[in-house]
């Protein structure tokens, strides 16, 4: 029972933890310095599971950091550099007031500056690693690109940042790994696929910075500083990958043809040439000229069973990915001034196709509107004066919504005036049950239709009968009524384009018919015997799961009948409308 | 030099010299005696030799060659004199200075350079050294042979010892450039890189090692995605029943707030029976001056309570009794315990069941407790005096959904959404703008141009 009484708070989570104004201490720096210091690191503050224990008894909210992460910090050379900035600070202040013009000169000459480069690899060892957090980077450095030069942060962060991003954008267009793309109210969110990983950025739009008071610039400008370091090695990297040069230069054919006689008068020599490259039109150069991309094919191997459906899945995958990388390949587009160039130049070019705007417009622009092979030209206003004949004029939404869909829409619903199919979000994936809306599913129907022509409504069929397994009897016939209604509608549309000849359907008639009946009603019967015999708990759980599955139906049912309901009335309304009208 | 002296003298010697001041050499030749002197030593011979006429002759030399530039015995007769043929051009001179006597005063020479003006006609000696180089003739000869030898490709030694140097480590004196420096180069940084070759201990001893990043720091603080992609609600030209679905949550929100405001109103709220009606302010007035003698009996009844509460003491026989009835109530609870016992073999199932259902109950709390470990990950923790707030949902209502691209309007700013972002991910912690203090009260005073107005 003896031995010394154990003090309070000297072990466990109490001496684990550091309150940041001692961590500050500790590194003698400043609260913004340390601040900084954190970021570039990647030291985040933690909040510890019992407060009051490592708070000394103290229940007063403070910002915690892991004592181990502070001592790491400890380590760092830049913390030195701090420091030694913090003193020539005090110099340089100090010359000014006594007005020693030649000392302020020779302490600005003399002005210590630090690399982030040491603290990038070690926080992402691999390549890989730094791709997958790419994310955060991309997006902020888009964001400050387009930043006014108005002295909210650095010129030269700006100007550093929008060459990241045209570098970035030039890459994506070589490689075409650019996937989706939605255009929110927020601003256009891009996914690409770069080296297997996945990566969604937020682009804003142009001109529409109103700055927020209630953002610290300056730890968003610390962010910015060590997002750009890392974007940079990465777009080094990944140039490397395609053989491109970098810094990225224009293709010596292409640069020919963008040599305007009045180029002087859109840019300075300087900036000109990352005005060219950001205009996204011309092709970049590669350190080894290869006439033609040889076409890679996975390597075959022999497999079996699920080995070899998974290849078999794979390769088609693979193959529709091709596909859509090509989906505006031998399109020519002419962009008309009221459409966001940059975004458009930026996807129609991933995607393979010719791009061009006038020429007051920006540079780079390789052709007129005179061209006679322009296939499409995008417009965004309710009618235009000189019309070509051999051209379609489509209103933007088009290119967004093909790209979304992997294949090109018919452009009948996106003409000059017409009201534009709602835009959807690529990013959303509907479990089975959930309510998918219309225009989602006659899209989906258009897929397919792509692959088989129009078996539409056979695979209804299918549907319908495997959705009678799956309800019950009970409210059967009020849901069957609504499924009717809802996928006459769907179908409704698709139905009145086209017009299919009478088609036999193959088991009416016929034994390859009859086999497929069979076969089905072999399997519902399984599947009633299957539920006769189950346990009384799993019959219990297998209840739950389908109520819960008929729940879901029945809600997206529901919201069905109610867009069925809204789009009568406005229908209705615009017919009143029409006839006031006359 | 010598040579020309002596040439001089003999000259003066000659019957046909002619000196300037004729009178100088008579006086001399009439003078007394002469003194004796011991002509065995130089001192004497100077002291004592008459050099008198010498001197004078060479005076008179010099002063010839310096008003004639010469000696005049040796000039010619023409040089020397001139045939008088009367004064003829003497009245047209004068007409011709008068006219220009203005002009000419100007351009005749201060008098003062006139006096410094060098006017002896025997130019100064050359100063030979000023056009001399000293050991002109070896230098010539030294680059006469580096040429050669550089022509065959030989390096001085000099030069060989400055390429031989080691080069001097520039990079570490160069300026290192702002990281934001808009044409900075980039490499390869994850490439091949050089393995170390010193050695280890070495490295780290002298600090030269980096302390390696613990694992753990690599694990993000959030499972959150970085870009969270808005709900498809948020189209530009969203589809009808998402967008409601949006508005619905924005609502919902709204509500929210909405109900946490009124709460606080109501709790701030004067409860109707606390405000003072006039009987309660009459009652506060009497208050002490009627109700006392209460107060009082309330007191003596207390007095009498703690008496009576003095116990008397215990008798043995009550005490027995109480003993009697402890071991009693004791004996008859064991017993009472025995037969529970021995019941319980019949209520086997209800207990079995129990047992189930108080394992359910902890399976079920654990499960919850690990769901709400998970949820945690993904929430904004507690880092610091502020809770995190999430941003304002952007949502455009029904009739501000724009028609088209171009009509769009953004809605909320994408530099608050990352901020938020990060803010939720638990990569810095919620803060306040700092508040502006004042330290100094400000003083209004009138100006006194206004003032006179007023």
């Amino acid at each position: 029972m003896g031995g010394l009484q154990k003090k309070k708070y000297e072990r466990g989570s109490a001496t684990n933890y550091i309150t940041r104004n001692k961590a500050r201490k500790k590194l003698q720096l400043s609260l913004a310095d340390f601040r900084r210091l954190c970021i570039l690191k990647g030291i985040y503050p933690h909040e510890p599971k019992h407060k009051k224990k490592v708070n000394k008894g103290s229940t007063a909210p403070r910002t915690f950091y892991l004592l181990k992460d502070i001592r790491f910090l400890l380590h760092e050379p830049i913390v030195r550099k701090f420091r030694e900035y913090k003193v020539f600070v005090r110099k340089l202040r100090k010359a000014y007031g006594k007005a020693e013009w030649t000392g302020v000169e020779r302490l600005r000459d003399n002005k210590p500056g630090y690399k982030l480069d040491h603290i990038i690899k070690e926080r992402y060892p691999t390549f890989i690693d730094a791709l997958r957090d790419i994310d955060d980077a991309l997006s902020m450095c888009f964001l400050f690109s387009t930043f006014a030069r108005t002295g909210k942060c650095h010129v030269q962060t700006i100007m550093l940042c929008r060459r990241l991003t045209v570098e970035w954008m030039n890459y994506l267009v070589t490689s075409r790994s650019l996937r989706k793309v939605f255009i929110s109210i927020k601003g256009i969110y891009y996914q690409a696929e770069v080296l297997g990983q996945l990566i969604t950025w937020l682009v804003p739009y142009q001109f529409a910075h109103d700055h927020p008071t209630d953002v610290d610039y300056r730890v968003m400008a610390t962010f910015t500083e060590m997002y750009t370091t890392l974007f940079g090695f990465i777009n080094f990297r990944l140039y490397q990958t395609l053989n491109l040069v970098y810094p990225p230069k224009l293709d010596s054919k292409s640069e020919s043809e963008l040599k305007a006689e009045h180029e002087e008068d859109y840019a300075m020599d300087s900036e000109s040439y990352l005005e060219k490259l950001s205009a996204l039109s011309a092709s970049l150069a590669r350190v080894v000229a290869t006439a033609e991309e040889e076409e890679n094919q996975l390597d075959q191997f022999p497999a079996e069973g699920e080995d070899l459906e998974n290849m078999e899945a794979r390769e088609k995958e693979q193959k529709e990915q091709e596909a859509q990388n090509r989906l505006f390949e031998g399109l020519k587009f002419f962009l008309n001034r009221e459409v966001p160039r940059e975004s458009l130049a930026f996807i129609l070019r991933c995607f393979g196709a010719e791009v061009s705007w006038d020429k007051s417009l920006c540079i780079g622009g390789t052709y007129d509107v005179t061209d006679e092979t322009i296939t499409h030209q995008i417009v965004d206003r309710p009618d235009i004066d000189k019309q070509y004949i051999n051209r379609y004029y489509i209103q933007p939404q088009w290119v967004f919504d093909s790209v979304n869909a992997k294949m090109c829409l018919p452009v009948e619903d996106y003409f000059l005036g017409v009201t534009l199919p709602p835009h959807l979000s690529p990013f959303v994936e509907e479990k089975d049950g959930d309510y998918v809306p219309p225009e989602k599913l006659k899209l989906i129907a258009l897929q397919r239709g792509e692959k088989h022509v129009q078996d539409d409504e056979e695979e209804d069929d299918d549907d319908d009968e495997e959705d009678n397994d799956e309800v019950d009897d009970e409210d059967l016939t009020e849901e069957k009524n609504l499924k009717k209604m809802e996928d006459q509608r769907s179908q409704g549309k698709t139905l009145a384009v086209k017009v299919t000849p009478g088609k036999v359907k193959p088991w009416e008639t016929g034994s390859m018919g009859n086999k497929v009946r069979l076969e089905q009603e072999e399997k519902a019967e399984e599947k009633r015997l299957a539920i006769m015999m189950m346990k009384k708990k799993e019959k219990y759980l297998y209840d739950k799961i389908m109520f819960g599955k008929k729940r879901t139906t029945r809600e997206a049912n529901k919201l069905a009948a109610k867009r069925k309901a809204h789009e009568d009335t406005s229908k209705a309304e615009k017919k009143q409308k029409k006839a006031k009208k006359q | 030099m010598a040579a020309v002296k002596r040439l001089k003298r003999v000259a003066a010697a000659q019957a046909g010299f002619m000196s300037f001041k004729s009178s100088a050499s008579s006086d001399d030749l009439g003078s007394g005696q002469r003194k004796r002197v011991n002509k065995n030593k130089k001192k004497n011979w100077n002291k004592h030799s008459d050099i008198q006429d010498v001197e004078e002759f060479l005076d008179d030399v010099r002063l010839q060659e310096r008003a004639t530039g010469g000696l005049i015995s040796e000039k010619p007769d023409a040089s020397l004199f001139f045939v008088d043929i009367g004064e003829q051009r003497k009245y047209v001179q004068p007409e011709v200075q008068e006219g220009k006597k203005g002009k000419k005063s100007k351009l005749r020479p201060l008098r003062i350079d006139l006096i410094l003006q060098h006017d002896s006609l025997v130019h100064p000696p050359k100063d030979v050294l000023a056009y001399q180089q000293p050991n002109a003739k070896k230098l010539r000869r030294i680059a006469e042979n580096a040429e050669k030898l550089a022509a065959m490709g030989v390096l001085p030694r000099r030069q060989k010892r400055l390429l031989n140097r080691r080069p001097a480590i520039t990079t570490s004196k160069s300026k290192t450039a702002a990281n934001n420096f808009p044409d900075r180069p980039y490499y390869d940084l994850w490439g091949g890189d050089a393995k170390e070759t010193a050695d280890p201990y070495y490295l780290e001893q002298t600090g030269k090692k980096r302390v390696k990043r613990p694992e753990k720091l690599n694990s993000k603080p959030s499972v959150l995605p970085a870009v969270e992609v808005i709900a498809p609600g948020g189209s530009y030209n969203p589809d009808f029943f998402s967008h409601q679905a949006l508005l619905l949550e924005a609502h919902e929100v709204e509500v929210k707030r909405e109900k946490a405001e009124l709460r606080i109103e109501r709790q701030l709220a004067v409860n109707q029976e606390d405000t003072a009606t006039e009987e309660t302010v009459f009652q506060e007035q009497v208050e002490g001056l009627v109700e006392e003698e209460e107060d009082e009996d309330e007191e003596e009844e207390d007095v009498s309570i703690r008496g009576g509460l003095q116990q008397e003491k215990k008798t043995e026989k009550e005490r027995r009794r109480e003993r009697a009835n402890k071991i009693k109530s004791q004996q008859k609870q064991a017993a009472r315990a025995f037969t529970d016992k021995k019941q319980q073999l019949f209520q086997l199932r209800s207990i079995q069941a129990t047992l189930k259902r108080r394992e359910q109950q902890t399976r079920e709390r654990v499960a919850q407790r690990k769901a709400n470990q998970e949820a945690e990950k993904s929430m904004p923790r507690r880092l610091g005096r502020l809770k995190f707030q999430a941003q304002d949902l952007e949502v455009q209502l029904s009739d501000e959904i724009p028609g088209s691209l171009r009509t769009l309007k953004p809605e909320g700013s994408v530099l608050k959404d990352r901020f938020k972002s990060m803010q939720k991910r638990n990569m810095i912690e919620p803060r306040e703008r700092a508040k502006f203090k004042r330290r100094h009260k400000v003083k209004y005073v009138e100006k006194r141009a206004f003032k006179e107005i007023t």
